[in-house]
């Protein structure tokens, strides 16, 4: 059997429920042709490399499955690319099997660049969190934890001046 | 820069890498210069094996717009 990944763009200012509900309905599409769906998740939203459609960024749907009825994949090719909510896609052939996607807290590139220095406090509450989840990794991370608490205290520094 | 060694080395050799994942903009970036052109295997010492699927890796990237065609050199 062969296995298919397809990764869609669609747009990023959606929300949540019609985000879903175009899931869903692409989802239903692919059934048409018999294949069976391994994963199907939101890989996040990412900035274009180019704008498409006049959008910088593009919310990144990631699908694998066990290709079907191979005379039917031309069809949801075509489906696709009329759907008017998906900005681009792309099919491409898997060597091996995928695995199936357990949700992790999963460090994606992408969202790190986002997330800035100094935006929020919270945040990096969360980083904190998250290392002492993964304790392996904590040797690596525990470096800008005294920056960023250096930045708080200069942050409380500038508010108690205001204060004053 | 990551190639100005002159004892050239395959990369993915080197790494133990045999399939090279089009999702995978932060690696694909170091075989490509600041305009977006992909680097020659002369420069980049990779294996014509392994450059052949580094290029259909770019290549994918560049169509679902996780890399650029081009790009401004400088900036």
């Amino acid at each position: 059997m062969r296995y298919y990944e397809t990764i869609y763009i669609v747009n990023p200012n959606l929300e949540n429920e019609v985000l879903d509900k175009t899931m869903v309905e692409i989802g239903k599409e692919l059934d048409k042709t018999k294949s069976k769906l391994i994963n199907h998740r939101v890989w996040g939203k990412k900035r274009l490399a180019y704008p498409i459609e006049k959008q910088k960024y593009g919310s990144f749907i990631l699908m694998q499955f066990e290709g079907g009825d191979q005379s039917k994949m031309v069809d949801f090719d075509t489906w696709m690319k009329l759907n008017k909510s998906v900005l681009r896609h792309m099919i491409v052939g898997l060597d091996n099997k995928p695995d199936v996607y357990v949700e992790e807290s999963k460090k994606e590139p992408g969202v790190d660049k986002e997330t800035r220095p100094g935006e929020t406090a919270s945040e990096a509450e969360d980083g904190r969190i998250e290392n002492n989840d993964i304790s392996t990794k904590g040797a690596i991370e525990p470096e800008p934890e005294p920056e960023d608490e250096e930045k708080d205290n200069t942050a409380l520094e500038t508010v108690e001046k205001e204060a004053e | 820069m990551a190639f100005q060694n002159r004892n050239k080395f395959c990369y993915f050799k080197e790494n133990g890498i045999h399939d090279i994942d089009y999702k995978d903009v932060k690696l694909l970036r170091r075989f490509v210069n600041d305009q977006g052109k992909i680097m020659p295997r002369r420069i980049t010492g990779t294996s014509a094996k392994m450059h052949r699927k580094l290029v259909r890796a770019i290549k994918r990237a560049r169509s679902i717009a996780l890399m650029p065609y081009v790009e401004r050199g400088t900036e």
